[in-house]
């Protein structure tokens, strides 16, 4: 599961996420975090048995969580399938398939948005 | 031994056999080069990528009263018109003048959608003659209303090309597309063994008048595009670095936009991708040799370009086979690697060009005069007055601050020296940030007592050996006021601010001024 988390300053020196890690015995992977004193934003993929309770948990401690739901859409009327895009997905959700055509895995797409300003076309884009 | 008459008459009968440059690439390797030559008539290359050097010309009729086109606008992207009173030659790279769209909507969208037969919106304007007095047009067109569209292309289909990767800690975005910070990724841009030149390497079939796939449309070769060049290293007879150019022409009207792209590179501007498709008659064992040439034979080289200077280094010799595995391999570490022209594409430009020639639609035609295969060189631009380095520039002595310096001294220092920047040093003198005039007002009414507390630790920089131009860039890209120039120990040797370079263009201006007079 891929989730936002958003935190105020008053929290940051609570071990909220160690806690939940040990109670749930979950797997965390941090893929971005941007930590300012006004609070912060990370984005998290979670894994294990009991995620959704763990979820739950780290809300009630002060947590706002955002699960993902950006999905990249590709404009086939525009995409010529170059490729451009394949080498500047950080976690590997856009692939040269067989036949050369340009694949989207949206499973693994956390929405950073370097393909969409990359793409010569601008084929690609986010949505929600 | 065939002739190209023979060929023809062979299409003519509907009894040649037709191949794309990667088809033929197997059927040598299982039928062996002899048989080859003998069976196969044709073989089809394609390419599909981004070609900066395109354009077309177009002639738009006499108004009444009739105008002589001084500046042209063809939906805000400004055709060139200084040549008889209605042509113009719309360029692929324009930029839109409205600053807002710039780099979104240029020549190349322009020229896409002319294609796709959709209505533009002409604005000219004129300063009025005799013969021609009207001084401006507003009007709507299309493509059937133009008497020609004619694309002509000084320099397509690169005979091979740069790789291009980035040693800098910062994202570049160039014509190679975007280019991740520290060897984040890497661009490539050649349809490999397709590709029309690496499949007639010395030009023994490609000539002035050979008639080609332009854009979905038939087109001709004028001869050999700018830039070609014919002396670079080769291996397995193909250069290993860009070499050989084609100057194309077609007929707009009669192109698809399914094979003509306008696109826009991020942060560098528009651009057109081309399809472009050269068939290429098998006269002799030595030609068929040469177009069953496979990816893994092409060598090709990559740059660093995070070098912004003409000569980049040459990071790794690599090959197209290798390139299209995702990722490559550069002193230990694992790039990825992306294209950036299409290879789907190009082989559907093949495969096209081979569908009309095998249905007798499309014959081939004997070039008038062959493209060089020697004595042309791409010569560089010598700039008369060579181009300033940071360690020519008289630097002021340094003046420097220690991180555990109190505010109020740095304050006084930054007063006492009338600078508005201070690098900040470790005891050996490297850099370890940087402060401003701002930052230290700012420390003041937060109430911040130690220089470490407020410095920037993140400093961009300027080296010594590097040219001011490439400096001056970075301070409009940064949008900063100044930099340290450091050292190869990243030992500060100065500082260099926008008022010194300013100062530096105004000098050399007046110097010119004196020369001319």
């Amino acid at each position: 599961m891929r989730v936002w988390f958003k935190f105020s300053p008053d929290i940051v020196n609570k071990a909220i996420i160690s806690d939940a890690m040990r109670k749930f015995n979950i797997s965390f992977n941090i893929l971005r975090a941007d930590i300012t004193p006004k609070g912060g934003k990370m984005l998290i993929e979670i894994d294990g048995e009991h995620v959704n309770e763990s979820v739950e948990y780290i809300e009630s401690r002060g947590i706002h969580v955002d699960p993902v739901k950006k999905v990249l859409k590709r404009d086939d009327e525009k995409c010529v399938d170059c490729g451009a895009c394949v080498s500047l997905c950080p976690v590997k959700a856009i692939c040269i398939e067989e036949d050369w055509s340009v694949g989207i895995d949206n499973d693994l797409c956390i929405g950073c948005g370097f393909c969409t300003g990359s793409c010569p076309m601008k084929a690609i884009t986010i949505i929600e | 031994m065939k002739t190209i008459k023979e060929i023809n008459q062979k299409i003519k009968n509907g009894d040649a056999l037709v191949l794309t440059a990667a088809e033929m690439t197997e059927y040598v390797k299982e039928n062996g080069v002899e048989t080859a030559a003998e069976e196969v008539d044709v073989v089809t290359t394609g390419t599909f990528g981004a070609m900066c050097s395109s354009g077309a010309f177009l002639n738009f009729g006499h108004s009444d009263p009739p105008i002589k086109m001084n500046r042209t606008f063809l939906n805000n992207v400004e055709a060139y018109s200084g040549l008889a009173a209605v042509d113009a030659y719309i360029g692929a790279t324009q930029l839109n003048r409205n600053p807002q769209i710039g780099m979104d909507y240029g020549g190349a969208h322009l020229i896409e959608d002319l294609i796709k037969g959709k209505e533009i919106e002409l604005v000219v304007e004129a300063y009025g003659t005799d013969c021609y007095p009207r001084k401006e047009i507003e009007t709507i067109i299309d493509i059937d209303k133009l008497n020609h569209a004619t694309m002509v292309n000084p320099r397509n289909c690169y005979q091979n090309y740069a790789v291009a990767t980035n040693s800098t800690d910062e994202t570049l975005y160039t014509y190679m597309g975007t280019l991740l910070p520290n060897y984040g990724n890497i661009s490539y841009s050649s349809a490999g063994q397709l590709s029309p030149l690496l499949n007639d390497p010395y030009f023994e079939t490609i000539g002035l008048g050979t008639r080609i796939f332009l854009c979905g449309g038939e087109g001709y070769v004028l001869g050999e595009g700018t830039q070609h060049a014919t002396e670079g290293e080769r291996v397995n007879d193909v250069p290993v670095s860009p070499s050989g150019t084609l100057m194309l022409m077609g007929d707009m009207k009669k192109m698809n936009s399914d094979f003509v792209r306008g696109a826009t590179m991020q942060k560098y501007g528009p651009t057109l991708y081309i399809g472009a498709g050269i068939p290429i008659p098998i006269l002799n064992q030595v030609i068929a040799k040469r177009t069953a040439i496979s990816d893994e034979e092409i060598t090709c080289r990559v740059f660093d370009y995070g070098i912004g200077r003409r000569n980049r280094p040459v990071l790794k010799e690599t090959n197209y086979k290798e390139l299209k595995t995702g990722k490559i391999e550069i002193d230990g570490m694992e790039i990825k690697t992306s294209p950036l022209s299409s290879y789907k594409k190009a082989v559907e430009v093949a495969e096209e060009l081979k569908k009309w020639i095998s249905s007798g639609k499309f014959f081939l035609t004997e070039p008038v005069n062959l493209i060089p295969s020697k004595g042309y060189t791409f010569n560089p631009l010598e700039i008369k007055k060579p181009s300033i380095l940071i360690k020519n520039i008289e630097s002021k002595p340094v003046i420097i601050a220690y991180p555990t310096e109190e505010i109020s001294d740095v304050a006084r220092k930054l007063v006492e020296n009338n600078i508005n920047h201070l690098p900040v040093v470790n005891n050996e003198g490297k850099l370890m940030g940087i402060v401003t005039s701002w930052d230290i007002a700012n420390a003041i009414a937060k109430g911040k007592a130690r220089l470490k507390d407020v410095m920037t630790k993140k400093v961009i920089i300027a080296r010594e050996d590097e040219p001011v131009d490439v400096i001056a860039r970075r301070i409009d890209k940064y949008e900063i006021s100044g930099l340290p120039i450091v050292d190869k120990e990243n030992k500060v040797k100065g500082m260099i601010t926008a008022e010194d370079i300013s100062r530096l263009i105004g000098e050399t201006a007046e110097n010119d001024n004196e020369v001319s007079l």
